[in-house]
């Protein structure tokens, strides 16, 4: 075999096992735009059709009548609104936070460190159900209303997580350039945002990325939240709530055809930060 | 590390030291503040009420009971079940098997002080014994998070990894690649749940049960939400798909802070691929699989929303259990306790995971 064909082979062979995955990623996906486009007797029909057929004729029917529904619903709407309020508050905070806590615990000096990422951690480690309670208590005691409720209860688990992976990669990053920054007569603090904060960038962008889509797809706590400020709602929970516009029965067809209306979005955002992640490791590989 | 082993270079670099310490405490006060003000008194209240006999929604006088909610969780004992006797004295066998019957679980196991429920049974050197737990349901539900946890993480990390490093090279349709590897990430539980509810169908309304039929696996009418032995795995598997892009994310961040030079000094010096993997990649990787793996594992040891949704009251997570205890049995005190067994199994992984893969030392 000669080195021409053993490297055709290899690329087939990994485009192959590509193709896989992806199958394997994108196939509930898939049978979720497929749901979305039948109607609630094409989703009765056995087996199961991979692209919707009429129960008779057995042609292909695509039924645009669940989107119809979900878009007529306000309700949708306000709670995309509300989401993406609520979701990018609690990243943007929480990254802002998270990195000055993460380059404390990852680069300076100081005593109690490892007892502070413990207790950090600790403060995420119930199920949402025990802290529910309570937390609803703090906020009715201090009247917060439900959206920034909801941002600062989110912290909860995105706080921690952030801290906790920025702290690995800020102490990942070699001491020199802190020293000598400092050579060069720069605060910590200015070391912090003009040096090392580029070059966790791409770090910076998953962690908010990941961060970003736990708030965004959040249910329990904004269910709670929002049973009397019901304009607040966002989409999860609109979405559990939906009665359905034209189903008689439980609204599969149009639960599906809402998800991939708010799965859309959110995979253009991955598409446009994934572009930055691959920027942030260049500059980072120029620079270190 | 604590300041003490900053080394001394005269008065100038302890005056540095202390400027250096407190602009640490400074960059963490938002974040203990943010912490301590939605996180201090709600887990505060979960472990006073774990103590107590509280009802939830309720003006009930609150008394203080101890350690009787986790006694009540947690009891377990192992009774041996005598063999069935006749009238004669004689041990009873089954004529259609021709094995011996046993005593009922419920007539061996103790009453008194608690009331102990069949777990399960089994039989050493022929003789019979009974398991039982004053709450099986919870119990059962502890080794169902467990065997959940642990399976779903290790397929999740050794997946996940595969996939960043796949990810991370360079050829054509890159970025395409890492959008889909984000798809499932992206569905909300709540919606992706009820895919796979769907798939799922223990007809051939479900597309598993039209596949396996396919692959001669089942007769297409395979109950497996409704089936013991497949609840779990059917979980195992929704989750895998759902949370190996997390990992994948995460573990792409840590490869592509590896410097390139590493590698192309291990070319230099005839390093095989494989080899790079154990003595590049993973070393260097480690503290990025730690950081991954404590928060996998605990979104796994506490997983609800899959379980609340998804089997509801069939089978039960720990935390769903803890939900159920506190909105269907209005039990408050009962179901804080059960969270509290849920934090310290999440602390035991925690400090495990952080011990073994040495990523609290500097």
């Amino acid at each position: 075999m000669t080195k021409e064909t053993k490297h055709i082979i290899n690329r087939v062979l990994f485009y192959a096992v590509l193709a896989l995955v992806s199958i394997y990623l994108l196939f509930p996906f898939y049978w979720a735009v497929n749901s979305s486009f039948k109607t609630e007797n094409q989703l009765q029909m056995t087996p199961a059709t991979f692209v919707p057929r009429d129960p008779t004729t057995d042609n292909v029917a695509f039924s645009l009548r669940n989107y119809e529904g979900v878009l007529q619903n306000a309700d949708f709407g306000r709670g995309l609104i509300n989401s993406t309020i609520v979701a990018i508050s609690t990243t943007i905070l929480s990254l802002v936070f998270g990195s000055f806590a993460a380059f404390a615990l990852g680069k300076l000096r100081f005593r109690g460190k490892t007892p502070s990422l413990y207790l950090i951690l600790s403060m995420t480690m119930f199920p949402q159900v025990a802290v529910l309670t309570g937390l609803y208590a703090v906020i009715r005691e201090l009247q917060i209303p439900a959206l920034p409720s909801m941002i600062l209860s989110y912290m909860i688990f995105t706080l921690p997580f952030t801290t906790w992976v920025m702290t690995s990669f800020f102490k990942g990053l070699p001491d020199e350039l802190m020293q000598s920054a400092q050579v060069d007569g720069a605060t910590p603090f200015q070391t912090f945002y003009k040096i090392l904060l580029p070059l966790t960038l791409p770090a910076l962008v998953t962690t908010g990325l990941l961060a970003f889509i736990n708030a965004w797809n959040e249910y329990l706590f904004a269910l709670t939240f929002t049973t009397i400020e019901a304009s607040a709602r966002t989409v999860p929970v609109v979405m559990a709530l939906f009665t359905g516009q034209i189903a008689r029965q439980e609204p599969f067809g149009e639960i599906m055809a809402a998800a991939i209306l708010i799965t859309i979005p959110l995979l253009i955002l991955v598409l446009i930060f994934q572009q930055k992640i691959v920027e942030g490791l260049t500059a980072g590989a120029v620079k270190g | 590390m604590s300041a003490a082993s900053v080394p001394k270079k005269g008065s100038g670099g302890s005056d540095l030291a202390k400027r250096e310490a407190r602009l640490a405490y400074y960059l963490m006060i938002p974040t203990f503040v943010i912490l301590l003000l939605i996180a201090f008194y709600p887990l505060g209240t979960v472990f006073y009420n774990s103590l107590t006999n509280r009802v939830f929604a309720s003006g009930q006088e609150v008394e203080f009971v101890g350690a009787e909610n986790f006694a009540n969780l947690l009891s377990m004992t192992i009774v041996e079940a005598p063999p069935e006797v006749d009238e004669a004295g004689n041990v009873v066998i089954d004529p259609e098997t021709g094995e011996t019957e046993y005593q009922s679980a419920v007539s061996v196991l103790p009453r008194e002080p608690r009331r102990y429920r069949e777990l399960s049974q089994f039989n050493l050197f022929g003789t019979q014994y009974v398991v039982g737990a004053t709450d099986a349901d919870f119990i059962r539900s502890i080794g169902d998070s467990l065997r959940f946890t642990v399976i779903s993480v290790a397929i999740e990390t050794v997946l996940g990894l595969a996939i960043a490093m796949v990810v991370n090279m360079n050829f054509k349709g890159r970025g395409m690649m890492r959008v889909f590897m984000l798809v499932p990430w992206v569905i909300p539980t709540a919606v992706s749940s009820r895919i796979w509810e769907w798939m799922f169908a223990s007809t051939r309304v479900g597309f598993i049960n039209v596949i396996f039929q396919r692959l001669g696996i089942g007769d297409g009418q395979i109950p497996f939400l409704a089936s013991e032995a497949w609840q779990v795995p059917a979980m195992i598997m929704i989750d895998v798909w759902k949370t190996t892009p997390f990992m994948a994310l995460l573990l792409l961040a840590g490869l592509q802070l590896i410097p390139k030079d590493l590698y192309e000094a291990a070319d230099v010096d005839g390093a095989s691929k494989i080899r790079q993997f154990w003595s590049v990649t993973l070393p260097l990787l480690r503290p990025t699989i730690a950081v991954a793996l404590v928060f996998r594992t605990l979104d796994a040891v506490r997983v609800f929303d899959l379980f609340q949704i998804v089997l509801a009251q069939k089978r039960y997570s720990m935390a769903s259990y803890a939900y159920y205890e506190l909105i269907n049995g209005q039990r408050m005190g009962y179901s804080s306790a059960s969270s509290v067994i849920i934090f310290v199994i999440i602390t035991v992984f925690a400090i495990g995971y952080i011990r073994l893969l040495g990523v609290d030392n500097d």
